[in-house]
Formats: C-alpha cells, structure tokens, sequence
C-alpha cells in the first residue's frame, strides 16, 4: 500500500475503495486524514453511533464550514462554489435540528414504505419499456440504457412534469452529478445544472402553490404556505429530488448488475426465482457495493473515541462501503450472498436522516434485478475494463456493457 | 378498548426518530437510540398506526389486544 499521502482520490481508491478503507478499518478505525483534513470513520458500530448522535454531529456540512472544497477547484470558481454553498445550506439534508424535524415532516408522508409501493407498477412498467428498447440488440450499456433514464422517468412523474421535457430534465441532472466529483472544473457545470432547474421549477411551483396536485412540487408548495419551507427552499428541494434520486439509483442498478454477473451462483439462484428473492438480492447489493460510499458531518462538540479527540469543528467522513464489510457487524462479510438475513447494512445511512427515498430505491432495484433475471439469464459483462467516476461519495461506474445472446 | 400490542423490530429499527416524534407516549429511544415501546395505551390507535405507517424501515408492528395484525397490512 502506498497511501502514505492519504489520496483519497488514487485510482487505485476510486478502482477498489474496499481495500484502503477495509485496511483503516481493521488498523486505524478513527483516522486523521492529513491531506483532506478529515477524519475517516469505517467500523460498522461507529458510524452507527456517529450517525444517530445528531446532537454531536451537524448534517450542515457544506452551510457551515468555511473551509476550501476538497479536491481543490479552479481558483477562479470561488465565487460559483460560494454559490453552491448557498444553495445547498437549503437543502434537507444540510439541515439539523429542531429545524429537520419540521422539514423532514413536512415531506416524509410523500415517501413512506406504503406510499412508495404504490408507485411499484409504474416502476415496473418504465423497466419494461427500456428493456423493450434494447432487447432486440442482444447488448446494452446498463448505465445508459437503464440506470441513468430510469430514476428520471420516476422522478420526472412525482414532479408532475411533461413527458416532453423529461430529456431535459435528464440534461440537467447530468450536470448537477458533478456535485460531487473531483475535477477542479466541477463547480462550472454543477452551477449551470443548478441555476436551470432552478428556473425550470420556479414557474412549476406558483402553479402548484395556486393549483394543487398530488405530486411532489404541490407538497412542497403546501409546506410553502404553511410557513415550514421558504420558497428558497421549495427549489432547492425540487432540486435535490432530482439528483438525490437520479445517481444513487443509477448506481444501485449498475453495481447490483455487476455483483450478480460477477458471481454467477448468485446470479443463477435469483434467475432460478426472480419473484421469490428480489428482495433479498436488492438488500445484498445495497450492502455488497453501495450506490454511497461515504458522507459526511461536522463535530459541533469536542468528542473522544478510540483515545482520539474530535474537535468542535471538524469535518468527520464516514464509509458505508467499509462499515458494510465489517467482520464484526456481518459474517463473511466479503461474500456476496443473497441468502443474507436479516441484512441490517448501512447504505441508506440510519438515525433521524436515514434516506427519504429508500424504499423508493429498493422498489426499483427490485424491480430491476427481477426482470433482468426473468428476460436475461444468460446475460455476461461484454468488458471487464471498468472504470469509476473519481468521487469520494458516490460508486459510480462510467459505464457497464453487457449482452446476453 | 384493550391497548394494541407494539413491537418494534430492531434488527430494522434505525432511530429515524417519527415514531418518538408523533407519540412521544407511546415510543422513547433507548442508548443505542433505537426505539422501544414504553406505553402502548398513551395515544389513540389511529396515532400509533400513523407513527407504524411512517416508519422508513417498517420495523413496527401493531396488533389488536386479540392479536389481529393492524399493520402492516398483509
């Protein structure tokens, strides 16, 4: 191992990240990490305890630390990344509490386990429809084909926009991906992506405010006029809908595909009973390799742990991707293993900002990996050349073909 | 009317915190900010039933004193 300079973004990380952070999690659980000036938590049992002390730790990471990006950015983006800042401080996510508790309340009935399964049968539809597409082809890019258009499609519906502009919609997200990469140009693209959704919905939600419906943008707007979002919010929100959905979807479908393929016993069992074990396959490759690697708090006391003193201020990252393989949480825990149950991973985070989406995921990872076991049993990686988008959050595969004739 | 009998699973349960946060009476996290039922007469049906609906990992489970399963709903 060669991380004596702690790269987080070393191709060799970005390839394999279960390697160098499996290793910290087995040698130095709490690790300052000296060149991103954070601290790195990988054990199962401390990021649970991280997570689920919010008193501890802020979710306003971004809002609140003055701190430059890390990877560094164009020096002449500053001011977009002052920009971005703004922005994302309204987001649900950035927020703590007592504020959370109102915001999150004010959309969580959208998004429970009852609500989502309703949406199963249009999943299952728009599946069906993309796979249509390229049956005939005898190959796909998962990512194109599939993954990315998918949770588009979804979201676009709870959205309540028009099926005509579901492309550009998708035009935007793409940018707005760039949240969280490492290209010091990042900060150009991501803002226009921002600055054009914020446009696109701004119009949509004095609509909705006026004319309620039942879809996403009518929540918010209702929340608007209760007084528990500002219109700031309302857009910011409408946003992060998008890209919240858009590439952790895209990522579980994606990294699923490939764990199935690559373990052809696994992949064989749930072909042998799509229906019966969707589920519990869906859960394995949430654990197995999760759509978020990590995300990220700021100390708001001085806290010790491991014989280490966290201080007030500092900026804590926490693995999923290593907590989901600890040894001590999960038994062989670098088998790929659909049987697995009950399978408690930690890929949708846990405590009071545990994923909204969640079951929304799990709905369309189901649904996925069940009509690619149905239609496609014989389907194969067509290249085992793949390559990872360099970020530190996100697992997020370039691309992944595979055939199946 | 016999309380409902509450279970909470916690080998699901996260600590997401909407049960604690709409019936306080009834559900309080423990140390390990896991939810456990405390009282399951504090608080109409109706509001335990919401608070189980509104859970994000389904990790509650409600029965009528008879043992009728309330929710989830099969």
């Amino acid at each position: 191992m060669t991380h004596d300079q702690d790269d987080l973004f070393a191709p060799d990380v970005i390839a394999d990240p279960y390697r160098y952070f499996g290793q910290l999690r087995e040698t130095d659980p709490l690790h300052w990490n000296a060149r991103s000036q954070l601290w790195i938590v990988t054990r199962y049992d401390d990021l649970i305890w991280l997570v689920r002390h919010h008193e501890l730790f802020s979710s306003a990471v971004i809002g609140s630390d003055q701190r430059p990006p890390y990877p560094p950015i164009d020096p002449e983006d500053r001011g977009l990344f002052d920009e971005v800042r703004h922005f994302r401080s309204d987001q649900l996510v950035e927020q703590d509490r007592p504020h959370h508790t109102v915001m999150r309340g004010a959309v969580h009935e959208y998004f429970t386990p009852t609500a989502m399964e309703e949406w199963r049968p249009f999943v299952r539809a728009a599946v069906g429809e993309l796979l249509d597409a390229v049956q005939p082809t005898g190959w796909m890019d998962v990512l194109q084909a599939l993954a990315a258009p998918l949770p588009v499609r979804i979201i676009t519906r709870m959205m309540g926009v028009p099926n005509e502009d579901r492309e550009y919609l998708r035009e935007l997200a793409d940018k707005l991906l760039y949240i969280n990469r490492g290209e010091p140009y990042r900060m150009k693209p991501l803002m226009e992506g921002i600055r054009a959704m914020i446009a696109y919905v701004e119009p949509r939600v004095a609509t909705r405010a006026a004319h309620p419906e039942d879809d996403f943008i009518s929540v918010l707007a209702g929340a608007e006029q209760a007084g528990i979002f500002t219109r700031h919010q309302v857009l910011v929100n409408t946003a992060l809908l998008l890209f919240a959905g858009h590439e952790t979807t895209m990522n579980l479908i994606c990294n699923g595909t490939l764990a199935l393929l690559r373990h052809p016993d696994q992949w064989a069992a749930l072909c042998a009973d799509p229906e019966g074990l969707a589920r519990l396959a869906t859960e394995e490759c949430l654990r197995y390799d999760p759509p978020v690697k990590s995300t990220q708090r700021i100390a708001v006391a001085d806290v010790e742990r491991h014989g280490k003193l966290i201080k007030r201020g500092d900026r804590i990252r926490w693995f999923m991707a290593a907590a989901n393989r600890d040894p001590r949480a999960f038994s062989d825990p670098d088998r790929f293993d659909l049987s697995r149950s009950p399978n408690p991973h930690v890929s949708f985070g846990s405590g009071i900002h545990y994923c909204l989406g969640a079951t929304l995921a799990r709905v369309e990872g189901q649904e996925v990996f069940r009509a690619l076991a149905e239609r496609f049993p014989k389907m194969r990686l067509a290249s085992e050349d793949l390559e990872y988008q360099p970020s530190i959050q996100f697992r997020s595969l370039k691309s992944l073909p595979v055939t199946w004739t | 009317m016999d309380a409902p009998r509450i279970t909470v699973d916690h080998t699901r349960c996260v600590g997401n915190a909407q049960c604690v946060t709409l019936a306080p009476a009834v559900f309080r996290h423990n140390e390990a900010v896991q939810s456990e039922v405390v009282d399951p007469s504090a608080a109409p049906l109706e509001l335990i039933l919401k608070a189980a609906r509104f859970c994000p990992t389904s990790a509650i489970r409600v029965e009528s004193a008879s043992g009728a399963v309330l929710f989830p709903a099969s």
